[in-house]
């Protein structure tokens, strides 16, 4: 039995409400997934309530899944969490005025967990915009094609892979720097 | 995570960019990537995915309930959709001409009598009830004129009585 047979069998699974598949899920896609929300938020607690939220997410949107890439349509409900996320933090940023200086002092307007160190990536990656971060990860942790990404974007193949070559090059060059 | 690219990445950057640029536009993307394998991110905690395991667990019987009612509601509608417009569509689409009310009604008189073409013939009553009426028309002339030859009071009464006797005799029958 093939990968792409294995997870058919399991999203059918998931589709009659077995928890068992719905467990097998979140074995093969939990690490990508919070790798993901990580890399994107620089905070575990964070990353912790949104793998949360998109498996619950999962769950409900089961029945709508109709084929296709099971990676490209679980990525897009991640991103849709994020850019809720990312909406909300907006919202508290404005009550947080008085706070400014010091929310821009931490990396990428994130606030770390306690005790939590960053990596060095993790700090450049602050240094890149959130859309040009984001298409990083999603390429990365959700191992998408250009072409599913531009679909997932609404955008042409073009725009998508030129983004992705200058966020890479200014990457490497952060971290080389 | 070696199985992702299901797209040729050199042949879709070599249509997309033109000549040295493609060559190099590969390469900042492969090295580019290659930084992102050698940082991995941390894992997620084993007892958070215990929990989001448990939280699925108590989360599918609600929602497979929650699924059933939302089918039976649809279906009822569905139901009263169809019930609607069958409905309407028979008043409206109905072309076959109508069934005439039959009628039925009680009559006190006899079919015979009814259907008759002689009735003084074909009823012995009404022939005497008529004889009768033409007694008492005579009788009322003659008082009329002043030609009766008796007592004009007592031919009155008389006439009285006998009308009393024939209003009887007709209820009787």
């Amino acid at each position: 039995m093939t990968k792409s047979d294995d997870l058919a069998r399991i999203v059918t699974g998931c589709k009659r409400g077995d928890d068992q598949c719905f467990a097998q899920v979140v074995d093969m896609y939990s690490s990508r997934c919070y790798g993901y929300f990580y890399r994107l938020t620089g905070n575990s607690d964070i990353s912790d309530e949104l793998l949360s939220e998109l498996f619950v997410k999962l769950v409900e949107k089961i029945s709508s899944y109709k084929g296709g890439s099971f990676e490209g349509w679980l990525f897009k409900i991640a991103s849709n969490i994020f850019h809720d996320y990312l909406r909300s933090k907006q919202r508290q940023k404005k009550l947080l005025e008085t706070q400014k200086n010091q929310l821009e002092s931490e990396v990428g307007g994130y606030k770390q967990s306690e005790g939590e160190q960053f990596d060095k990536l993790q700090r450049q990656l602050g240094r890149l915009d959130e859309d040009t971060k984001e298409l990083i990860m999603v390429r990365f942790y959700g191992q998408l094609s250009f072409k599913e990404i531009a679909q997932m974007r609404s955008e042409p193949i073009g725009t998508t892979l030129a983004k992705m070559h200058r966020g890479l090059k200014k990457l490497r060059v952060l971290m080389e720097g | 995570m070696n199985d992702r690219n299901r797209e040729n990445l050199a042949e879709l950057i070599e249509r997309l960019f033109h000549g040295e640029q493609s060559g190099s536009v590969l390469q900042d993307i492969q090295q580019g990537e290659q930084i992102l394998h050698e940082n991995p991110a941390p894992e997620p905690d084993r007892r958070l995915i215990a929990d989001i395991k448990a939280q699925i667990a108590l989360l599918i019987p609600a929602r497979q309930a929650q699924i059933a009612r939302w089918r039976k509601y649809k279906r009822a509608a569905v139901a009263a959709a169809i019930i609607i417009i069958t409905g309407i569509s028979a008043t409206f689409f109905n072309t076959s001409p109508p069934e005439y009310e039959r009628t039925y009604s009680a009559t006190i008189f006899p079919t015979n009598l009814w259907d008759s073409e002689n009735i003084e013939a074909d009823d012995e009553n009404l022939a005497v009830f008529n004889v009768q009426i033409d007694q008492i028309e005579n009788e009322i002339m003659i008082l009329e004129s002043g030609d009766d030859t008796g007592d004009s009071t007592r031919s009155i009464e008389e006439m009285e009585i006998e009308l009393i006797v024939v209003s009887n005799d007709f209820w009787k029958e």
